[in-house]
């Protein structure tokens, strides 16, 4: 591959095939979307049984176990990069989407007893449903992947759904069942399609 | 022939790299390997050149104790690449 004479149209030929080569990889495997649609499922109905049947006191304890998949995570990724020898600008972005998403959760769980007065518990799953929403639409809109578009309009619909229910109780299964149309569904899919194109 | 194609993008393997770059936000020397097919040797030559004209960004680091060259396109690069595409469009109008 070192002609310096070759014509215009090898050129244009050559310019196509690379830019295809570039991008021929999806590089989403779907892992972090079953990792944390699973770890977000069993906690949260570990807490709604804790809290609805047994009425222990402390059910929001369980997500302590969050801290681990956090660990996990961490090590996985520096493991993912030492791998990666390209940085997609899709990549790039999504990875932005998702830090955004994390600060945005965590300001939430330190501003939402401040800023609400009364049952202030009462107001986490709507909120915490329309937040969802948002990374999983973007990555959707992103990756051009139908499944995740679905999912996070599915999340914003439920955080409507979840200001019908009067119960807190019921109104907090939202949350798993979030989970189950916008993370496990689509990860599932994601993975299906990684694995068709990796063959 | 032609005299209006820029020559450092008009060359195979420098034109492969430029347009592999334009894809991505940067990458590593070993990516470009693999997807120009081309040898070490050569591909270096034609990062050095592409460097040289202020094309690309080359930055060499070390990774857990492996060296590693990572290349990204720069605003002069990309506006190279597009005068070289507009120009080819016009010989192919011809």
């Amino acid at each position: 591959m070192n002609e310096e004479n070759f014509d215009p149209k090898q050129s244009l030929l050559l310019i196509e095939s690379m830019i295809n080569r570039a991008k021929d990889k999806f590089a989403e495997d779907g892992s972090m979307y079953l990792l944390w649609g699973w770890v977000v499922f069993i906690c949260s109905l570990t807490q709604f049984v804790l809290m609805h049947f047994f009425k222990y006191p402390y059910h929001y304890l369980v997500w302590f176990a969050s801290w681990i998949v956090v660990i996990y995570q961490v090590v996985y990724i520096r493991k993912k990069n030492k791998y990666r020898r390209v940085r997609t600008y899709t990549g790039y972005i999504l990875g932005y989407v998702w830090l955004t998403f994390v600060i945005v959760i965590f300001l939430l769980a330190f501003l939402i007893g401040r800023l609400t007065t009364g049952e202030y518990y009462s107001h986490i799953s709507p909120i915490l449903l329309t937040i969802y929403g948002i990374p999983i639409f973007l990555s959707g809109i992103i990756l051009r992947f139908k499944p995740l578009i679905i999912g996070g309009i599915g999340c914003w619909i439920l955080s409507i759904a979840a200001m019908l229910i009067d119960n807190y109780d019921y109104q907090f299964l939202l949350i798993p069942l979030a989970m189950i149309i916008a993370w496990i569904i689509p990860g599932y899919l994601l993975r299906a399609k990684y694995k068709l194109q990796s063959q | 022939m032609f005299k209006d194609l820029d020559p450092i993008l008009h060359s195979q393997l420098r034109l492969a790299v430029m347009s592999l770059l334009i894809s991505v936000k940067e990458a590593e020397f070993t990516f470009l390997k693999e997807k120009t097919n081309a040898t070490a040797g050569n591909l270096s030559v034609q990062i050095q050149k592409l460097k040289e004209a202020g094309y690309i960004d080359v930055v060499k680091q070390f990774k857990d104790n492996y060296p590693q060259t990572i290349c990204k396109i720069t605003p002069v690069g990309v506006k190279a690449f597009d005068l070289y595409v507009k120009n080819l469009q016009t010989y192919l109008a011809k």
